[in-house]
C-alpha cells in the first residue's frame, strides 16, 4: 500500500530533485509502521525506553515508523514518566 | 452512580520513609477515599528505586502506585495532603479510564475485522501479533 510506495528509489529521488529551498525534507520511510500496543502505559518504562535514545530525546517519528496519533501517546507516555523520574530529561 | 472515574495516582516519598509511615500514609488515603465514597482498586508499594535524575539531591525514592476509582473530589484532597506532607517527593495523578475505554475499542474493532476476514490471511496474522504485545503490556 502507501508504505511500499513510498519505498520505492524513484519516488524519493523525484521528490528530493522537485524540492524547493523552502519546502520540507521528504524523508523516505526506512522501515515499516511500527506497531504499537492499543494502551500505552506511561509507567512501563521497558517499553518506552524504545523510544528514547541515548541521549534522551524522544525518537522523532521519520525514525520509529509509528503514527501521528500513535506518536502523540507516546511522547505524551515518555513526559509522564520523566516527571516521575523514571526516565531522564537529558541523558548521558 | 453518576460518572465513576478511575485514576492511577502514582507518588515517590523520600527514601528512608519508614514502612510504617507509607503503610499509614495509605491508610488515610483508603479511609479519605471511602468517604468520599470511592473505593481503592490496588495499592501498590513499588518501593525503593533509583530516580532517573536527582530530585532535592536525592538519587533514591520509595515509590508506591494507587489505582482509585472515584468522583475526583477525593483526588484534590489527596494532592493537597501530598503537597503539605515534607515525606512526598513528587506525585502524579493520570486519569486512565477514558484511555483504557478507547483502547478496548480499538482491540475489539480489530478482532471483528479478523472475524470477518477468518484465519489464515497475511495481514489477520499481524493483528493477531499486536494483541499480543498490547496484553504484555497490561
Amino acid at each position: 500500500m502507501d508504505a511500499d510506495r513510498d519505498l520505492q528509489m524513484s519516488d524519493i529521488e523525484l521528490g528530493d530533485l522537485q524540492r524547493g529551498d523552502k519546502s520540507p525534507r521528504r524523508f523516505p520511510r526506512r522501515r515499516q509502521r511500527e506497531r504499537v500496543p492499543d494502551y500505552i502505559d506511561w509507567k512501563d518504562t521497558d517499553y518506552l525506553k524504545r523510544f528514547v535514545p541515548e541521549r534522551g530525546k524522544i525518537m522523532p517519528r521519520r525514525i520509529s515508523g509509528v503514527s501521528a496519533k500513535d506518536q502523540r501517546r507516546i511522547a505524551k507516555a515518555i513526559k509522564r514518566a520523566r516527571a516521575m523520574a523514571l526516565l531522564p530529561f537529558v541523558g548521558d | 452512580m453518576a460518572s465513576q472515574r478511575t485514576y492511577e495516582v502514582m507518588y515517590i516519598a523520600q527514601a528512608d520513609t519508614a514502612e510504617d509511615d507509607i503503610t499509614k500514609l495509605n491508610d488515610g488515603i483508603q479511609k479519605l477515599v471511602e468517604t468520599e465514597g470511592g473505593s481503592i482498586v490496588r495499592i501498590d508499594n513499588i518501593g525503593r528505586k533509583k530516580l532517573a535524575y536527582e530530585i532535592k539531591r536525592k538519587k533514591e525514592g520509595y515509590y508506591v502506585l494507587l489505582e482509585i476509582q472515584g468522583s475526583g473530589k477525593e483526588i484534590a484532597e489527596i494532592e493537597r495532603r501530598f503537597r503539605v506532607n515534607d515525606t512526598i517527593v513528587r506525585y502524579i495523578t493520570v486519569r486512565v479510564d477514558e484511555d483504557r475505554k478507547a483502547a478496548e475499542k480499538v482491540r475489539s474493532k480489530r478482532e471483528n475485522r479478523q472475524n470477518k476476514r477468518g484465519n489464515g490471511s497475511k495481514s489477520g496474522n499481524a493483528a493477531g501479533d499486536d494483541s499480543a504485545e498490547a496484553q504484555d503490556n497490561e
